[in-house]
């Protein structure tokens, strides 16, 4: 089942590249950073008070997933951003992940979910973190059971999908509701180009215009999401975990495995292919999504591996025409984006543009917890 | 569930192989199906060692909290002293925890005989089954390929690489090694009440019927009326475990029932002929192995054959060899000093238990950057 399901994925998200890649070459001006607006909303899974509040309860519960004991929530925490502050995520016990935990704010905006664009949508990208080794490491069968042993699930389920008793599908289309509610639209940067010019200092107009001209950053980072959701090496250097950490490095070579790698690259792989896994093309080794850069100041570390710890890091990391990695160097590929070059920015124009950035993020969105129901014994036959 | 996972790579194939318990025992020659002295197979002495230390790694389940010795303890003859097992975290066990003591001869396994294949068959269940490890067995395979001390113990064993198959091979391995041996029965050293109690096994009592052979088992499953036991559908962590087991083996109504259905599971047949049957439990080793029965209702062999000589609850499907069996009180007491007679030395040496600490940290492999995968 689960492999049948990846397949369907993958064939969607390689449409979907095809067609992405049509609208970047087709000329040189970029779709304008703009307010961020409201997100879609997807036909078969229309929202619903009861079915947000459903999906949060189940956003912190962690009897979805394997041992009880790793919820949505804990990777990604409303303090640290809705993501979790450190390079390499936490994993599920006995693991780590071996990338960077993302922002679960405005997800819902995204066509192509995770750092390699691998979940279609929320709604598919619930399961495979529930599921995953190194994530939730949980079953449907074992999930969906838990659920009908807790009466208040089985009447919010019941209430919202009209079943009799929870079904698993039916939580990650909650979850996605929830996910659809934590939306961060009206940060500075949103009031500006709404109109309202006193919305971002004169420090940070000169970042815009850095962002929009000599920095290029609007090249890819463009239109009301600041992303093109297209994909890119720019030379992230690999995770220094994978060196010196016993545990990243089985977590390095589970991934190789578990996403089904040739023998060959499975010798030879010591960084991230990205984009690679979904494709096995070997032009698109290292390759990742364009991030959007709302709500960022909340969560570093950023990148696919968190190598960055704040925001003036990764733009000198751009001033510097970007790094090097193993598929930069010819080592496995050769795929750095040409637009990533020395950009000459000055202190100053550092300063402004980091400034700039900071005003992507707004106000944190934090959220009363849920309380979590409990089992309870079904009453006899 | 994670027959159905492809977590576990090639576990789909097996599925159908599952279903198809074999009926060796019901061939088995008599002279196969004589009690005596049980005779333990070949051993691999370098495969035998890799696979105890495997059985004793917590780092073989999903969230490294449990090992096969978790619930399989050498001091309980590799049970767990529980009436219904632990499971892994997140769970809670249905049934009771076996004795693995010469597991290795059985023709089939779990209480429902579930299991006709292998232990290798049984390896894999019993790592990637979502309650009791719940692991991912190619994140095992690279756990295991991180340390050094499994490297050596691969190579030694003569498999080369670490890899998911071979440490389900290795463990079978070392399950070999754990064979019955220094029981009075065995040595001819019984007490009087113990040899009159054989009498009354293979006699009056009838026991033999079902408990033959070296094991004292025929290897098939046998309703006996055993009763339910209601923590299973009191305790939801316990109910909600076994309705999920009951959900993937196409158990229909599995939120509505209220009886473990036992081996109906494997055929199916419409009559619902086989649900309450267990397969015939070994008798070694019960010295170490209380309490008793699929679900633990029993703490003790006298109760056990008190319940026998009643002749069982009035249950559909009933085996008709369980039967009013008027045995006295001192008869009893004969059968259960024979029932003892059956236990030998406890197998807690160094040769069955890995001694060793078992580091749950991974060292790095140092120059990683310049060493293949
Ligand atoms: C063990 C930590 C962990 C857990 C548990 C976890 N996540 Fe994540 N999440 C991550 C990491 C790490 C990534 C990036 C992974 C990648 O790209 O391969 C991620 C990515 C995501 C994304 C993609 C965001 C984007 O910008 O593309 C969403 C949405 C998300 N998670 C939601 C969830 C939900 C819903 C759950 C619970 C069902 C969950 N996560 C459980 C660590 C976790
Ligand atoms: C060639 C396309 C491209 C250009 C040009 C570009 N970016 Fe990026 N940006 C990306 C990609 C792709 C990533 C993720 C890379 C990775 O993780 O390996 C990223 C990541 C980031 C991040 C980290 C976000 C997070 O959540 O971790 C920030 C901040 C950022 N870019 C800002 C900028 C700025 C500022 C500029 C201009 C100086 C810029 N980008 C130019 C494509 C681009
Ligand atoms: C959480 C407790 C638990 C753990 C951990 C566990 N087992 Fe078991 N084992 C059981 C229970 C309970 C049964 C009976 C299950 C049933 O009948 O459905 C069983 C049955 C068995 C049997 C069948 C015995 C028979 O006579 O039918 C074998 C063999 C076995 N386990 C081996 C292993 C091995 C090898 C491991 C480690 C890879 C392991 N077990 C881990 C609890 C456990
Ligand atoms: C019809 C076949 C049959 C006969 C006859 C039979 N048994 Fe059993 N015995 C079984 C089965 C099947 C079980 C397991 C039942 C269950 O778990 O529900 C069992 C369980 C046991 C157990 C529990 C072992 C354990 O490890 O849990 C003991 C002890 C036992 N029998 C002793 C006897 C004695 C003594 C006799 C004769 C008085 C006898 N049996 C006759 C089939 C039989």
């Amino acid at each position: 089942m689960t492999k049948i399901n990846k397949s369907l994925a993958l064939m969607a998200g390689v449409a979907g590249l095809a067609m992405s890649a049509v609208t970047a070459t087709a000329e040189m001006s970029y779709p304008a950073l703009a307010p961020l607006g409201e997100p879609p909303i997807p036909l078969d899974n229309k929202m619903s008070d009861a079915k947000v509040e459903l999906g949060k309860i189940l956003f912190w519960d962690p009897r979805i997933g394997g041992d009880a004991s790793t919820a949505c929530v804990t990777c990604h925490e409303p303090d640290q951003g809705w993501a979790f502050g450190d390079s390499l995520s936490r994993g599920y016990p006995g693991t780590v992940h071996w990338r960077n935990s993302q922002s679960v704010i405005n997800s819902a905006y995204l066509g192509q979910l995770f750092w390699a664009g691998s979940a279609a949508s929320l709604e598919k990208q619930a399961p495979s973190a529930a599921k995953g080794a190194v994530a939730g490491n949980g079953e449907n069968d074992v999930m969906e059971t838990r659920m009908a042993f807790i009466p208040e699930y089985v009447k919010r389920f019941n209430d919202v999908f009209g079943t009799e008793n929870p079904l698993i599908g039916d939580a990650w289309a909650a979850i996605a509701a929830f996910e659809r509610t934590l939306i961060v639209n009206d940060t500075p940067v949103d009031k500006y180009l709404a109109g309202d010019t006193s919305a971002l200092t004169e420090e940070q107009v000169a970042g815009m215009e850095l962002f929009n001209g000599k920095a290029g950053c609007i090249q890819c980072h463009n239109g009301a999401q600041a992303t093109d959701e297209n994909y890119y090496n720019l030379g992230v250097p690999p995770a220094e975990r994978w060196e010196d950490d016993g545990l990243a490095q089985v977590t390095f070579r589970y991934e190789l495995y578990a996403k089904g790698v040739s023998q060959d690259m499975y010798r030879k792989l010591k960084d991230d292919p990205g984009l690679y896994f979904r494709t096995k093309e070997p032009e698109h080794m290292g390759k990742f999504r364009t991030p959007p850069l709302r709500y960022t100041l909340y969560t570093a570390p950023y990148m696919h591996n968190g190598s960055f710890w704040d925001l003036r890091e990764v733009v000198e990391f751009y001033n510097a025409g970007g790094g090097e990695n193993d598929f930069t160097d010819g080592t496995m590929a050769a795929t750095k984006s040409e637009l990533i070059k020395p950009l000459g920015l000055s202190d100053e124009e550092i300063d402004q543009l980091v400034a700039f950035l900071e005003g992507f993020s707004g106000e944190e969105l934090r959220v009363e917890p849920p309380v979590l129901p409990p089992y309870e014994a079904l009453a006899s036959e | 569930m994670k027959i159905s996972r492809l977590k576990s790579g090639t576990a789909l194939t097996v599925g159908a192989a599952l279903m198809s318990v074999t009926v060796l025992a019901a061939s088995a020659s008599a002279e196969d199906m004589a009690i005596g002295p049980v005779v333990g197979p070949e051993i691999n002495a370098a495969k035998a060692e890799l696979g105890k230390r495997l059985f004793f790694d917590k780092r073989l389940s999903g969230d490294a909290a449990v090992s096969c010795s978790s619930c399989h303890q050498p001091d309980k003859a590799f049970t767990d002293g529980l009436a219904l097992s632990k499971a892994y975290p997140g769970s809670k066990g249905f049934r009771n925890t076996p004795t693995l003591v010469n597991t290795t001869l059985a023709a089939n396994w779990f209480h429902d005989g579930r299991i006709g294949t292998n232990l290798n068959d049984v390896t894999r269940e019993s790592l990637t089954e979502d309650y009791s490890m719940n692991m991912d067995m190619r994140l095992m395979q690279e756990r295991v390929k991180q340390d050094p001390v499994y490297v050596e113990m691969f190579k030694a064993a003569g498999y080369g690489e670490p890899s998911n198959g071979s440490i389900r091979k290795a463990i079978p391995e070392y399950l070999k090694t754990l064979i019955s041996k220094g029981s009075p029965f065995d040595n001819g050293t019984m007490s009087d009440a113990a040899t009159r109690g054989q009498a009354l096994f293979e006699g009056k009592a009838g026991c033999i019927d079902c408990h033959s052979g070296p094991r004292f088992t025929d290897d098939q499953a046998h309703n006996m009326g055993v009763p339910e036991n209601p923590e299973i559908w009191s305790d939801p962590m316990r109910h909600m475990t076994y309705a999920a087991f009951a959900q993937f083996m196409g158990v229909e109504n599995f939120l509505n029932i209220r009886q473990d259905v036992g081996a109906q599971i494997i055929k199916n047949p419409a009559d619902r002929s086989d649900v309450a049957k267990f397969n015939t439990p070994t008798l070694r080793e019960l010295k170490y192995t209380a309490p008793y029965m699929h679900n633990g209702m029993f703490k003790s062999l006298s109760d056990i054959v008190a319940f026998y000589n009643t002749g069982g609850e009035d249950v559909p499907n009933l085996d008709p060899k369980v039967r009013p069996l008027g045995l006295t009180f001192l008869e009893q007491q004969d059968l259960v000093a024979f029932l003892e007679a059956l236990s030998g030395d406890p197998l807690t040496g160094p040769e069955y238990v890995w001694e060793g600490e078992i580091s749950t940290n991974y060292p790095a492999i140092e120059n990683w950057r310049d060493v293949a995968n």
